[in-house]
């Protein structure tokens, strides 16, 4: 089956990675051990998956006309602008003694769905889409934020058949995000 | 019109009454009254000029924005004469919303309702089916435009108010105009916004970040300890500072600090420290240029600073090159940081964000965080201001990570029924005064820092909700 083509996409995109083969397993369970990490508070492992030249961002979203789509996107100021050795600084602090935004730290639920894998021009890289759905309780509050986006991310295949995260931009759906920040990894 | 009467709250307390001068404490009822949130939104919202944002967020004929002054929507517009208007964001007619995106490019604004239409300056142009006269004629056209608001251009940043013949911008800056001066209108060419704000919202009451923003100075020391653990105030390789357990940042802690009798409020934090470890030399033995060349001002790069001798005075230079002001806020719900970053290889690179923190009922604030470059930094010293401010400043900021998560729990005591009843304390208090020789206007300390610019921030709530 045809998986769907990114609407107006500048590059032509590499070839399906067909849905349930070994291939796209493997990747599968990648994105759900590092859920399961970071959901179990495992940051410096989850941060050993980290290639050292990720780039790790969360665009802005506007509210824009139909006609003016692909401008909900904000790419200037960002809400995440990070890269491997920023993302190890926040995994630093989160895990010393006064991280008092994640500490004690938030119930977190990261439901990762609808992944879609795509060859590159590179054998060893993937581009992997794919949506998360977190939901993140503190304290004693009786509701949950949500926190929703999309994920495009490159996840790159090493020499010893481990994956490790290369890229992640997290397309998120709020204009006005409904968490207090983002002390949490999307 | 308000009546004297709104001075006293339905179970007959005084607004004033909430205020101890003699023991400088504020009752913790203020932050989750929705009675008290009500005034406000028409006492201090509907009164105070307010930060919209800038610009150089609508750089075209046409550009328009959607902001927010207290709880009421308005479209921020350029004209085709390059002029910025700010209209209420409500249709005339029937009150739906007129615009409905966060922003755009319209050489007409036409409510989806009805369709009645407005120019970028509010005024009305008609309404559909004209022969028909769907608006009537019982009011002229000129009265059926836009709500408009009366806005001020301040160094490219959008103020704007509902309070048509109140006081002047400047003569609500007050003294705190000579120090702010110092940041805005420090260059030739001006700053501008590296990209639309981040937003998002945080379940506590507007003030509980007000006040946090009229210069706290101590809560760093505390709620921002990681700061000196493992941040970029930590002494990495300096074997004393790592057997012990205690990061010391009381030397951010030491400068001079202004308020004012309108709330506005700076931390002007001394540099000699800064200069010394990057350049070795004494400040004191430097002048103002060798200062500037040594450490330029956050932001700026040794190329821009002789642009500073041109835009602001020699006392004014005088103050930047040696207690800067880099974190504050300007009444009711602004902060702004102009601060020099400590980085891993020992040199310093400045961020410039501004935020104000939106009221959306009494336990819910929507916190908006622009950040800022000259307009001529070079493009490497742009990205790397960007990166640095968004990782430890606004969302996801290292920083007010932390400040984003004590308000709520601020904002949850005040509803106690006896919580309510305690009291916010300002009582360390300067004995100071100015140092010698200071050149600036306004109430001015010095030594380590001190509550009296909160102080001073609720004296005039205080002030504004007890007017007539």
């Amino acid at each position: 089956m045809q998986q769907v083509q990114e609407k107006s996409a500048e590059a032509p995109q590499g070839q399906a990675v067909p849905v349930g083969s070994a291939e796209y397993n493997a990747i599968l369970t990648f994105l759900y051990e590092e859920a399961a990490l970071l959901d179990q508070l495992r940051l410096s492992e989850w941060g050993e998956r980290l290639a050292t030249d990720l780039v790790y961002t969360a665009p802005l979203r506007h509210t824009r006309l139909g006609v003016d789509h692909a401008k909900s996107f904000v790419r200037s100021v960002m809400h995440f602008h990070d890269d491997y050795r920023s993302v190890m600084g926040r995994i630093l602090r989160l895990s010393g003694k006064s991280a008092w935004a994640e500490d004690p730290p938030s119930r977190t639920r990261r439901l990762v769905t609808n992944v879609l894998v795509r060859e590159t021009a590179k054998s060893d890289e993937f581009e992997v889409v794919s949506y998360l759905l977190m939901t993140r309780s503190r304290f004693s509050e009786s509701h949950v934020d949500v926190i929703s986006c999309e994920r495009r991310d490159v996840i790159r295949r090493e020499a010893d058949g481990t994956f490790k995260l290369a890229k992640r931009e997290a397309l998120l759906d709020q204009s006005v995000l409904g968490t207090a920040n983002l002390a949490v990894f999307l | 019109m308000l009546t004297k009467t709104s001075q006293v709250l339905s179970d007959g307390t005084k607004i004033s009454d909430l205020i101890y001068p003699d023991t400088r404490e504020v009752q913790m009822r203020v932050l989750s009254d929705p009675e008290i949130y009500q005034i406000e939104m028409e006492k201090i919202f509907g009164k105070t000029w307010v930060l919209l944002g800038h610009e150089s967020e609508i750089p075209n004929a046409n550009d328009f924005m959607v902001r927010d002054i207290g709880g009421d929507s308005v479209i921020v517009t350029r004209d085709k004469n390059d002029d910025i208007h700010v209209s209420l964001n409500v249709c005339p007619h029937r009150g739906m919303r007129v615009a409905l995106t966060d922003c755009g490019n319209a050489q007409i604004h036409k409510c989806i309702y009805h369709g009645w239409a407005f120019r970028p300056n509010g005024d009305f142009i008609g309404s559909p089916v004209k022969r028909e006269c769907m608006h009537g004629n019982l009011l002229p056209e000129s009265e059926l435009g836009l709500k408009k608001a009366r806005s001020v251009l301040y160094g490219g940043l959008i103020f704007a108010t509902w309070n048509i013949d109140g006081p002047s911008f400047d003569e609500f800056l007050g003294d705190a105009k000579w120090y702010y001066d110092i940041l805005f209108l420090r260059s030739d060419k001006g700053m501008e916004v590296l990209g639309p704000p981040q937003r998002f919202m945080v379940n506590a009451n507007w003030k509980t970040a007000g006040e946090q923003s009229a210069a706290d100075g101590f809560h760093t020391l505390t709620l921002h300890r990681w700061l000196g653990e493992v941040g970029n105030y930590a002494k990495k390789g300096d074997a004393a500072a790592q057997e012990s357990d205690e990061p010391d940042l009381t030397p951010e802690m030491y400068g001079v600090e202004v308020s004012s009798p309108h709330g506005h409020a700076l931390r002007c934090i001394d540099l000699a420290r800064k200069i010394r470890r990057l350049t070795g030399l004494e400040p004191d033995d430097l002048s103002i240029q060798e200062k500037l060349n040594a450490l330029p001002p956050a932001g700026m790069t040794k190329d821009m600073v002789e642009q500073l001798a041109r835009n602001l005075s020699e006392d004014q230079l005088k103050v930047l090159t040696t207690m800067p002001p880099q974190v504050g806020g300007m009444f009711p719900n602004i902060l702004f940081g102009f601060v020099y970053i400590p980085q891993p290889d020992g040199s310093v690179v400045g961020s410039m964000t501004l935020h104000t923190y939106i009221p959306r009922g009494p336990d819910k604030l929507e916190f908006c965080n622009w950040i800022f470059a000259e307009k001529d930094a070079p493009e490497e010293l742009r990205e790397k201001m960007l990166k640095q401010t968004i990782q430890l400043f606004g969302t996801s900021g290292m920083v007010e990570q932390d400040d984003s998560d004590t308000w709520p729990h601020m904002t949850l005591s005040a509803k106690g029924a006896m919580g309510k009843h305690m009291t916010l304390k300002y009582q360390a208090m300067y004995e100071t005064g100015k140092p010698a020789g200071w050149p600036g206007p306004g109430i001015v300390n010095e030594g380590f820092t001190k509550d009296d610019t909160q102080w001073h921030w609720w004296l005039y709530w205080n002030e504004l909700m007890s007017a007539e």
